[in-house]
């Protein structure tokens, strides 16, 4: 772990220190016809109390898998994860996860969608419904929390499954691919949402996606991870404070370095690869 | 035309046009003599069949009869069918030892049952509900087990983020998830407890309800009491859908609506 390389904006002395994140030499593997597939293999990553981290890479590179893992949803794995020195064995509520899919229940009201996380927590019940409002206003739903799922737009459900995710301030809050379904305008609108709402709530993130552009532009630092088996291939730190300007030449240049390392063919590589030399020239 | 069907009075003319037609076919048979004449009684004597059975308070009593059975077998049956199909799906195992017999005796019809249910407990009110409840029983059952058994992993893993335990888990996802099919199922049950009620009185004529009434007006060759009760069956079984159609809508109001 290195030291803080940039300035954080304001938050940074006043939250406590929390939700520090280690995977040590995590391995993962599926049975597929009888055989062991490696998925996951000597995965080490730390990710600092606060920070929002992006993972990128291919299909099959495992990473919705490494935070199905982190989440708890899935025990079997060989190594270590550990939430501030707490090994990870079973779901917690000091962990959060947007799915890509929203996965409000149907059956309720948005309202009751994001109440329902707080279940199971010890949030008095007669505060319970002025957090719910609160977290709703913060991902911009105020006036639909008695929408069912069906009548609210995808950009909406899925910034309800954000604050949904939220409402439990969740230690380590984890996105898969949450905004992979959006188009790129709402996208782009949720994007600046996320970091308004990081900012504003300073746990620590880590998202997975495929779009190089978005985990430069939230992440403080950027995982590449190359597939069969997953494995980490380069850690990008993005020297920005947030929040960042999208037009910013670092973040381009960034993405161009990243995009080339995920789709060239760079030494020690099968040379059976396909490669678009055209495209790393560019 | 859309806009004609959105409002309640054309909806409800242009529902009320086929059995007007249906009616003023009958009419005209029944007096227009010949060979249909003796199959259908006119509708003055029907009539007449109608107020005299509601004069002394036959039809009164056969209506309460015939509810008050095909409402409690239909309770009793589609109660455990619920029950069954709801711990056959959350537990595997159970499922394994009763689900081959289960699904073996659902293939004899309703009506198979009544030989068999009349040796056993004779022909009397007793085996009447038995067979209104067994009617009920197997889409209640059926029906529950599918819901609950195939709710989707992606809510139940919802479920286990937020540290659920089995009881949330149960009310909160597997029981709203599968909601709709139960109700699928209890409509079903509920057309079969009906079906069930009528032809158990028909065949074993105990205690008294429609079609017990019907097969005494067989036996008496009355055709116009024939006429009024299957009227009043239908009428009857209309309602009960019309109800169950209601209850649905409401129950499952965060469904979109549908195409």
């Amino acid at each position: 772990m290195s030291a803080e390389p940039f300035p954080r904006p304001n938050v940074e002395s006043s939250a406590p220190l929390r939700g520090e994140l280690t995977n040590s030499d995590l391995d993962k593997s599926f049975t597929i016809g009888g055989q062991a597939r490696p998925v996951l293999e000597n995965i080490n990553l730390t990710v600092r109390p606060g920070e929002f981290v992006s993972i990128v890479g291919a299909s099959g590179c495992g990473k919705s898998t490494l935070l199905r893992l982190i989440v708890g949803l899935d025990s079997e794995y060989g190594g270590e994860i550990r939430l501030d020195g707490e090994r990870i064995a079973t779901t917690s509520l000091d962990r959060g996860i947007v799915f890509q899919d929203h996965r409000l229940f149907p059956w309720m009201t948005l309202e009751q969608n994001v109440e329902l996380a707080l279940l199971n927590t010890d949030t008095p019940k007669a505060r319970r419904a002025a957090i719910v409002a609160e977290h709703i206003a913060l991902v911009g739903l105020s006036g639909f929390e008695k929408a069912y799922p069906h009548q609210l737009s995808g950009g909406m459900a899925q910034r309800a499954a954000i604050a949904r995710a939220l409402v439990t301030e969740p230690k380590v809050l984890l996105l898969d691919e949450p905004l992979g379904a959006l188009d790129a305008l709402t996208r782009v609108h949720v994007q600046n949402e996320l970091q308004r709402m990081w900012l504003a709530q300073r746990s620590t993130m880590v998202m997975v996606t495929h779009d190089v552009e978005e985990a430069l532009y939230l992440g403080d630092r950027v995982i590449v991870m190359s597939p069969h088996p997953g494995r980490v291939r380069r850690i990008v730190e993005v020297g920005l404070p947030h929040p960042r300007d999208r037009r910013s030449p670092l973040l381009h240049r960034l993405k161009d370095e990243i995009l080339a390392e995920l789709t060239g063919n760079p030494a020690g590589e099968p040379a059976n690869l396909v490669t678009f030399p055209a495209r790393e020239s560019r | 035309m859309n806009a004609l069907l959105s409002r309640r009075a054309p909806r409800l003319a242009l529902g009320l046009i086929a059995p007007a037609l249906l009616l003023a076919g009958w009419q005209w048979l029944a007096t227009s003599g010949g060979a249909s004449a003796v199959a259908l009684a006119p509708l003055g004597s029907v009539a007449a069949a109608f107020v005299e059975l509601v004069g002394n308070g036959t039809i009164f009593g056969d209506i309460v009869a015939t509810l008050t059975r095909a409402f409690t077998g239909f309770a009793i049956g589609a109660g455990l069918g619920v029950a069954t199909g709801t711990a056959t799906a959350v537990w595997p195992l159970l499922n394994r030892v009763i689900a081959p017999l289960l699904n073996a005796l659902r293939q004899v019809p309703m009506i198979g049952w009544l030989p068999l249910i009349g040796l056993w407990f004779g022909t009397g009110e007793g085996s009447e509900l038995i067979v209104v409840c067994l009617g009920a029983f197997f889409p209640a059952m059926l029906n529950t087990h599918a819901g609950i058994a195939n709710v989707e992993q992606r809510y139940l893993d919802v479920g286990e983020v937020f540290r659920f335990t089995t009881g949330q888990r149960f009310r909160r996802i597997l029981l709203p998830a599968a909601m709709p099919l139960i109700l699928t199922g209890l409509t079903q049950a509920l057309a079969f407890a009906w079906i069930g009620t009528l032809a158990s009185e028909l065949l074993m004529g105990a205690g008294g309800g429609l079609g017990v009434t019907l097969q005494t007006a067989q036996v008496q060759q009355r055709l116009d009491v024939i006429l009024v009760t299957v009227a009043i069956t239908a009428i009857l079984g209309f309602a009960i859908n019309q109800i169950i159609a209601r209850v649905r809508r409401e129950v499952l109001r965060w469904q979109p609506a549908s195409i």
